[in-house]
């Protein structure tokens, strides 16, 4: 009981200072500092307290509470996954964008230091590419 | 003209367009290893350089925002492999003054393999879009259409048949198709139809895409209008 109450403990402090190291290192930036910093907090809480999680689970009217940690962190998991796909999709969004431009202004660069004769609008109606 | 790794054709295109339209002609170089670009530009084509490979859609889109921003009014597109006839081009614009359709498609029959033929029941199933060819990258887009594809919502599309053609109908933009002769490819390879894992990769991605913005309302709405 002793032992694995340390066991826990180590693996919240650990967990919540190596997390808060990085937070306070500028590694993790705005919304994501402020998940983790939750996160950290409550590895730190749950492994320290380990009492905790049987009180959770009556609360919550769990029968089982150990599993109570695993749905919940599970979830949160999934969630965090969710919006890790959707950051990234955004990102994605904005680097084809930003590339398209770079290409487009940089012929603009390069049409204006050749000559800057050759008009930039266009003088026909029609384009093909 | 999108082009990746197309010096051995790029050049022979460029000026059979230049020679049939007399436009200007833009090549977008998709992150070529080879020496597209300057080949392109000795022929007489305005260039653009991805600095990143974006795919077929996002260099023609690269191009379709060139357009938008230097005041073109029409764009046609079509690849640099020289499976697009340049004197056909002039057919597109003809089918576009006589339909008044913002999206001219030129599609070639004869063609379509059994495969793709197949694979074209199921798109028109699935999309509502009544169209023989989906992936022809010929196609004539008007000024309505450059506006919706320049957006921001065609720079995630992977593809620039049915995700485009989509977005293009639900933005309430006609499409037409006419028949035009095309070659088979000098030297190089359908994007699309290469393989059987990509086709099914493609299949799969079209599906979720379709499911995706089923809207009922929409085919029966526009249903009868396109052809």
């Amino acid at each position: 009981m002793v032992t694995s109450q340390i066991t826990s403990a180590v693996l919240g402090i650990v967990l919540a200072g190596a997390i808060l190291f990085l937070v306070r290192r500028d590694h993790l930036h705005g919304p994501y500092a402020l998940w983790w910093f939750a996160v950290a907090a409550a590895t730190f809480a749950l492994g320290v307290f380990p009492k905790l999680i049987p009180w959770l689970g009556k609360v919550t009217g769990i029968f089982y509470a150990p599993v109570l940690p695993i749905v919940v962190g599970l979830s949160l998991v999934l969630i965090r996954m969710l919006k890790l796909d959707i950051d990234r999709s955004k990102q994605e969004r904005q680097i084809r964008r930003l590339t398209q431009k770079l290409a487009i202004l940089e012929e603009e660069i390069e049409r204006l230091g050749a000559d800057g004769q050759r008009p930039i609008r266009a003088t026909r109606d029609e384009s093909a590419r | 003209m999108p082009a990746r790794d197309e010096a051995a054709t790029v050049a022979s295109v460029v000026e059979g367009v230049r020679a049939v339209l007399g436009c200007t002609v833009l090549v977008v170089d998709d992150g070529s290893s080879d020496t597209t670009a300057d080949v392109a530009r000795e022929a007489g084509a305005e260039v653009l350089r991805l600095p990143l490979g974006l795919g077929a859609w996002g260099a023609t889109q690269a191009g379709i925002r060139y357009a938008l921003r230097n005041g073109f009014t029409k764009v046609i597109t079509l690849d640099a492999d020289g499976q697009h006839v340049p004197e056909s081009l002039p057919m597109l614009i003809e089918a576009h003054d006589r339909t008044g359709a913002n999206v001219v498609i030129g599609t070639c029959v004869e063609r379509l393999s059994r495969a793709k033929r197949i694979a074209w029941h199921y798109l028109r199933f699935l999309t509502g879009l009544k169209l023989t060819d989906f992936t022809s990258g010929l196609r004539l887009y008007d000024e309505r259409a450059i506006k919706v594809l320049a957006g921001q919502e065609a720079s995630l599309l992977d593809y620039q048949d049915v995700g485009v053609l989509m977005l293009l109908s639900r933005s309430a933009l006609t499409i037409a198709e006419t028949p035009v002769p095309m070659l088979p490819r000098r030297a190089g390879r359908s994007r699309v139809f290469k393989s059987w894992p990509v086709v099914a990769r493609y299949m799969m991605h079209t599906t979720v895409l379709c499911i995706a913005q089923i809207d009922p309302a929409r085919r029966h709405a526009h249903g009868g209008a396109e052809w």
